[in-house]
């Protein structure tokens, strides 16, 4: 089956993006929420400005619509381990 | 299983390789050499397939060989989701997928892909009683997700490190190596916190002109001041803003987490892939990826190469691989002029010009692409290639900005840049940024922007006359 993909984690289609907006998700963060782009391994590197570019084209080249989605840290996958020992130095810090 | 092509590696090359060594994947041995990514040992040895998509189970491959997209995810030493293009091969390695029914290569659940039509709505499904609800949950668990449980030890906790400094510069490309050069040259201590092995950015791009020469220059001059701390491989992960500035980063051996009175943010752009049909074919690389494979790890995964493009460096880089004397399809671009067009028919290369790629065609790997004309959507041309670079309009690496609290601005022709003024300060007064995701669309600009936001930071940390004329002088130029 061909298939333009977007997000290539979570396998979010071109398809996808117009059903989502002709249902009423017409701002990134919702689009973002009913797809499911950005919200795979690579949160959001391959495909967030893809879903901006292509929300902006369907609006009309209306750039203004594309706020960014909220992104959050960690920024690249991180093992717990390298964590595990912040906890002994706040509690060390707050004695 | 058709192999890759490994080539000679070329002089001054700074991705050296160590000694053959073999290694394990899926009770095969293959051979790889000491220290190169696993991803391309792998593609060297001639797996196409590393995996299959979540939903669809459509193959996937390597993309954008940076650590930054989920093509090259497998289970390495018994723990799984691991970035094999991140992941230096080393002797006796256990390396399996970890995706796909009863293997990755040939997938059972494929048939999802063939059999649900323009697409598989997920929202309405087996929502009609609660009990097909939850046995559909735990089927659907089952399907998917994203690798088992480690079988290996648990990692030891990593040690902290906690310290304060001047300024952090993130991203060691052309522009934050200026930038920290520019600080510490100023006298302020600087920490330039780099993702990857090598220092370099896009000047380790073959693509790029005395890229390497430039690295090596930069590498004298930066180990000639005092004052600049570098870490390699050590991403940095989150910026909390507050008083003073928190950024905490990583590496294997060590978690840094460090109160900066600056910031110069140099995290440049992500690879990406345009969209056209079957754009997720394994086989299609961005142009850097491509770059980073045939002239840094001197592997030439497919051949005949079809490069697709308007840049100059994607261009460059087609002409590249001509004098590596990787075979080429082609080169599809809308330019008609500027050197590196006419150098690339200097040397016969084939140009299909006002034509655009609309489809991708192949089983597990590229193997033919259709084009068409820039006006129309019916493709008029078929070209056989087993590889494929294709160029994408740009994604700069804005987040790390975002989370301290700067501006962002969205265009459809730049993505999204962190908004600077002219002396590369961003809207949160501490921190700065730089290079293509402040706007710069070269190694060159990228080096100027990295120099005048190192000054501009440099005199917000201590007011200096020289510093100001250098930058007011740096203003008018």
């Amino acid at each position: 089956m061909g298939r333009t993909i977007v997000c290539r984690c979570e396998d979010v289609t071109v398809e996808d993006l117009n059903q989502a907006f002709s249902e009423g998700y017409r701002d990134l963060e919702s689009l973002k929420r009913y797809t499911g782009f950005s919200t795979g391994f690579c949160q959001g590197k391959c495909c967030t400005a893809h879903a901006a570019r292509f929300l902006s084209a369907l609006k009309g080249g209306d750039d203004t619509v594309a706020d960014p989605i909220r992104t959050r840290p960690l920024l690249h996958p991180t093992p717990a381990s390298h964590f595990a020992r912040a906890v002994e130095l706040l509690d060390e810090e707050s004695k | 299983m058709a192999q890759g092509r490994r080539i000679k590696s070329p002089e001054g090359n700074p991705f050296e390789r160590g000694k053959q060594v073999r290694f394990q994947f899926e009770g095969r041995s293959l051979q790889g050499y000491d220290h190169e990514p696993l991803a391309v040992a792998l593609m060297a040895a001639g797996v196409r397939v590393f995996g299959r998509s979540l939903k669809y189970h459509r193959p996937r491959g390597p993309v954008c060989l940076h650590g930054h997209c989920s093509g090259c995810l497998m289970r390495v030493n018994g723990v799984a989701n691991i970035r094999t293009c991140e992941t230096p091969c080393r002797s006796g390695m256990v390396v399996e997928r970890q995706t796909g029914w009863p293997s990755a290569g040939l997938d059972f659940f494929r048939a999802v892909d063939l059999l649900s039509g323009e697409r598989l709505d997920h929202h309405g499904m087996f929502t009609a009683s609660s009990v097909l609800n939850r046995i559909a949950g735990y089927v659907v668990r089952k399907l998917s997700g994203l690798g088992a449980p480690p079988t290996a030890d648990p990692q030891t906790p990593v040690p902290i490190s906690r310290f304060s400094s001047d300024a952090v510069v993130i991203g060691a490309g052309a522009a934050g190596l200026s930038a920290a050069k520019t600080l510490s040259g100023c006298g302020h201590n600087v920490v330039l916190l780099e993702a990857e092995e090598h220092r370099g950015g896009r000047l380790l791009d073959g693509a790029t002109q005395n890229g390497w020469e430039r690295i090596r220059d930069f590498k004298e001059e930066i180990e000639s001041v005092a004052g600049i701390e570098i870490h390699v491989k050590t991403p940095a992960l989150a910026v909390y803003p507050g008083d003073t500035l928190q950024v905490v980063a990583g590496n294997e051996g060590k978690t840094f987490w460090i109160s900066a009175r600056r910031l110069i943010v140099c995290t440049g752009t992500y690879e990406q892939i345009p969209l056209f049909e079957n754009n997720d074919l394994p086989g299609i690389f961005g142009p850097r990826a491509m770059d980073r494979l045939v002239c840094g790890y001197s592997v030439v995964p497919a051949e005949p190469v079809l490069v697709v493009g308007e840049r100059d460096a994607t261009l460059r880089l087609a002409g590249r691989l001509r004098e590596l004397n990787v075979t080429l399809a082609g080169v599809v671009t809308t330019r008609t002029e500027g050197d590196a067009l006419t150098s690339l028919k200097r040397k016969n290369v084939e140009i299909f010009q006002d034509r655009r790629i609309v489809r991708a065609l192949g089983g597990k790997w590229l193997d033919r692409v259709e084009l068409a004309h820039r006006s129309s959507e019916q493709s008029d041309l078929v070209l056989d290639c087993r590889a494929c670079v294709v160029e994408a309009p740009p994604a700069p690496a804005y987040e790390l900005a975002h989370h301290a609290g700067c501006r962002v601005s969205f265009s459809s022709q730049s993505g999204y840049l962190v908004q600077v003024n002219d002396e590369g300060q961003t809207t949160h007064g501490q921190i700065f940024a730089a290079g293509h995701i402040a706007g710069s669309d070269s190694v060159d600009a990228a080096a100027q922007s990295g120099e005048r936001a190192g000054l501009a930071c440099a005199l917000s940390l201590k007011d200096d006359a020289q510093v100001r004329r250098r930058l007011e002088s740096m203003q008018k130029g």
